[in-house]
């Protein structure tokens, strides 16, 4: 193995190691900050994975909502455990996006992007209109809360999601799907005549992604313990993944995990001195990451590096010149 | 029969018939060339043998079988390989990536296949610093990169658009001698779109020409280039 | 055979609200009043879509700030919103000139996605500062000329929601007018269709595309003093409309901007339609949704590569 992969894999398994013993050392408050960030850490790798084929997706809010109902209305109506009604939400969530993938997958830009919105809202007013099954407007509450609250498990299971994410990104970064994807999303045209199957390639990503996105709602609804329209599907998750995504630098892992770290610590303390409507910041920060930095943190970081292999090499060759 | 054939192939768009009637054959080891004046439908011909148009009538067959309205991709992993007039290179990957594509998703490699063959493909081309980003390129890179891409899909039918544009005169020889020794190599048929005659004098047995879509000519180059109705399309004369 | 096919499809679209009519009036009357709002604030994004080939995705959330300042401007020096409207207009006609040459021309020649998100945020910022200046709390005017009615036969209902289809129409004529009859808007035109062709010939492009999107702006913000009169405010109202203009704008298709009203006409009347059933009210708001995704579905499908 060569000096560097080793180097990362110490890395890895540190940070590793220190994410599991987090709550050891943490506090209550610390710890539940953290949870909430790994939610939507996984919500905004989701996210890019789709993004990486080209196609933006706004519908967060709805596969996330998607996901945390059927989590919930699994675990109401049959005695399952609440981990197996999260891989169900996860699963159930995937087959939906791919059923509806082969209707909307045609679209591209904006046309799809809008799809994307409508679908989350049509989920959204489905659910809220169906006073039955689904709960109507008080929506549904959960006998009990996963783990019955016990704080370690739980963070255990949030960064459970987030690892379990972050490797399914990492494995379509480093399998032929990579190549498939950026052919994709730089030009269909030439991807499709090289021998890309574009259509069933979109529908596979689409799933992929949906189904991260509703284990994430599920995860989170089993955490709090109910799920209502209003709350569930919420456009918080389809606005703060967004901005952490772009943030810390898209089309990539480690974008989205930098994003969500750093966004979502300082939003904690944005909600200490701005209550109301700090949200605001979240929107600026999309504003000016668009206009000033597109690629985000890993991108400006990325540019660095090679500006400095450049200089490097520009001198090793004024060197060799002398 | 081994190789292609279109019969009958048409396209409209809208109003606007782009390619009308068209027969061909191209079979295995001939290089055929197709000229004809601008806007006359090559292009749109290539794009409804590839599969990124359907026709409005007609068909087209490979080694026998019809794929009128197969997939494009499926097409290429058949043994179909094109390259663009306009070329797009993929942007996002570097050099020898771009180039990988076609052994990974037509021929079905594994990374690590692919990336060999890529190497040595590009080798052959005369292409070096594989791991450098596209927009780093030479007009001459760019284009030998757009024809491993298409020879990276090991095609037995293989269709060239154009690719001599814009190269200096000992730049094309160079790429007419290594298209030669492939086409033998590898028993591709080839069809060469061009603009250039020295490149279609010095590679092709036989011609097409279109005019306003249509067959309006066809045999070996000399004879054609000697016709009224073709010498009238370049020139624009008639009604 | 188009134009027969489109003659067909509108005779029976005659036939059927002329049943409509019969059967449930109000929704008729309803739903073309609701048709008027959506045009009128949809026209301008068709004009903003055809000629600067952007979706404002904080559309919506213009018309919100205009009601804002129109309600504030009506509080506070006493006067009537139609009244407060034209300075409130002539703000945000300034207030969209600076936010396109602030963000969205920087945005021009990137992906259409870097467009998408930044208005996205745009939209955000806005409502959140709306948020911040004047709290979630609803706002609403309540002024006798709202409460306009008529009587038709047995049948009570309100008049004053048909001033939304006027306006729907002026602002329709209005830009007609501007885009045929004036330099500017010839102009504008030619810059839609070809931007680089228009510079060519001597047209400052960056100049009309920030005039175009001035005016929409403006546009949208007459609607927002109008839809103060009537409904109660509050910050997160805009994107709704948002949505339903996109919907509009794109089943008439980009440049059309007429067809926009028949659009309208099938979206109201089919929205009042589904609430005009007992219980069925909280559905209507998916009609729009699932009449974008039908609608792009049914474009994707015809206007395809192939």
């Amino acid at each position: 193995m060569t000096r560097s992969k080793t180097r990362k894999r110490i890395f890895l398994g540190v940070a590793l190691l220190v994410a599991v013993l987090y709550p050891l050392y943490a506090g209550p408050y610390p710890q539940a900050i953290i949870r909430t960030v790994f939610v939507y850490m996984a919500l905004a790798l989701s996210w890019d994975i789709l993004l990486r084929s080209g196609q933006l997706s706004f519908g967060l809010a709805g596969f996330f909502g998607l996901g945390s109902y059927a989590s919930v209305l699994l675990s109401i109506n049959v005695p399952v455990g609440s981990l197996v009604s999260i891989l169900f939400a996860g699963i159930f969530t995937g087959l939906v996006a791919f059923l509806l993938g082969k209707v909307i997958l045609r679209l591209r830009g904006m046309y799809f992007a809008i799809a994307t919105l409508a679908l989350g809202e049509i989920f959204r007013v489905i659910i809220r209109n169906w006073k039955g099954f689904a709960g109507g407007p008080e929506g549904k509450i959960l006998p009990s809360v996963i783990f019955d609250g016990a704080p370690w498990p739980s963070y255990l299971l949030t960064l459970g999601l987030v690892l379990v994410v972050i490797g399914v990104s990492e494995l379509i970064q480093h399998s032929r799907y990579h190549f498939g994807l950026t052919a994709i999303r730089n030009n269909e045209v030439v991807a499709m005549s090289r021998g890309i199957d574009v259509p069933n390639t979109l529908n596979h990503v689409f799933s992929i992604s949906a189904a991260l996105m509703g284990m994430a709602g599920a995860v989170f609804a089993n955490l709090y313990g109910f799920v209502t329209p209003e709350n569930t599907f919420s456009a918080d998750y389809t606005l703060l993944p967004l901005a952490m995504a772009l943030l810390g630098g898209i089309y990539g892992t480690w974008g989205p995990v930098v994003g969500a770290l750093v966004l979502g610590v300082v939003a904690e303390y944005l909600k200490l001195f701005i209550p109301y409507g700090h949200l605001i910041v979240y929107g600026i920060i999309i504003i000016l990451v668009i206009l000033f930095m597109p690629r985000g943190f890993v991108g400006l970081f990325g540019d660095l590096l090679a500006n400095r292999r450049r200089g490097k090499d520009a001198a090793k060759s004024k060197e060799a010149a002398a | 029969m081994k190789g292609l054939r279109t019969t009958g192939l048409t396209k409209d768009f809208g109003g606007l018939r782009a390619v009308n009637n068209v027969d061909f054959t191209l079979e295995p080891g001939q290089i055929t060339g197709i000229i004809g004046p601008n806007g006359a439908g090559k292009t749109t011909f290539i794009h409804l043998i590839s599969g990124v148009y359907l026709p409005t009538f007609g068909t087209v067959e490979l080694d026998g079988r019809d794929i009128t309205t197969l997939q494009a991709h499926k097409r290429s992993q058949m043994g179909l390989g094109r390259t663009f007039q306009i070329i797009h290179p993929l942007e996002n990957l570097n050099l020898l990536e771009n180039v990988m594509i076609g052994y990974l998703f037509a021929k079905g490699l594994n990374k690590k296949e692919a990336h060999l063959k890529a190497e040595t493909l590009c080798d052959d081309l005369g292409l070096d610093r594989l791991d450098r980003p596209v927009d780093e390129l030479t007009v001459l890179e760019i284009k030998k990169m757009e024809i491993a891409q298409a020879l990276a899909t090991e095609p037995s039918i293989l269709f060239l658009d154009e690719v001599m544009a814009g190269l200096t005169g000992e730049e094309s020889f160079a790429l007419i001698d290594f298209v030669k020794k492939i086409g033998s190599d590898r028993r591709l048929g080839i069809g060469v779109v061009e603009h250039v005659m020295g490149v279609i004098k010095e590679l092709t047995s036989s011609v097409l020409v279109l005019d306003a879509g249509m067959v309006i000519a066809s045999g070996p180059f000399e004879e054609v280039a000697k016709e009224r109705r073709v010498i009238d399309a370049y020139l624009g004369g008639g009604a | 055979m188009k134009k027969g096919m489109l003659v067909a499809g509108g005779v029976i679209a005659l036939v059927l609200l002329v049943l409509l009519f019969v059967w449930k009036p109000t929704v008729i009357i309803y739903g073309v009043q609701r048709a008027g709002l959506y045009a009128a604030i949809a026209i301008p994004m068709g004009l903003v879509l055809g000629i600067v080939h952007i979706v404002n995705l904080a559309h919506g959330e213009f018309m919100m700030v205009s009601s804002y300042l129109t309600y504030f401007l009506a509080t506070s020096l006493g006067i009537d919103p139609l009244l407060a409207l034209i300075p409130a207009t002539i703000v945000l006609f300034i207030l969209g000139i600076l936010i396109f040459k602030l963000t969205i021309s920087h945005t021009l020649k990137a992906p259409e996605l870097n467009q998408l998100i930044l208005t996205f945020g745009i939209a955000i910022v806005l409502v959140q500062a709306v948020n911040l200046i004047a709290t979630s709390q609803p706002r609403k005017l309540s002024l006798e000329y709202v409460t306009a009615s008529a009587k038709l036969g047995d049948l009570h209902f309100g008049t004053y929601d048909f001033i939304f289809v006027a306006l729907a129409i002026v602002i329709l004529l209005g830009l007609q007018w501007f885009l045929k009859k004036t330099k500017s808007g010839r102009a504008a035109v030619a810059v839609g269709q070809n931007p680089r062709g228009a510079q060519l010939v001597g047209i400052n492009v960056n100049r009309t595309y920030m005039l175009v999107f001035g005016i929409a702006t403006a546009l949208v913000g007459v609607v927002g003093g109008f839809f103060l009169t009537k409904q109660s405010i509050f910050p997160a109202v805009g994107g709704s409309f948002t949505m339903k203009s996109f919907a509009l704008v794109a089943m008439a298709g980009i440049g059309n901007l007429p067809t926009i009203l028949f659009a309208a006409l099938g979206l109201g009347i089919a929205e009042a339609f589904i609430s005009s059933f007992q219980g069925y009210a909280g559905w209507s708001h998916i009609v729009f949704f699932a009449l974008i995704i039908g609608v792009i579905l049914v474009r994707s499908y015809v206007g395809s590569r192939r």
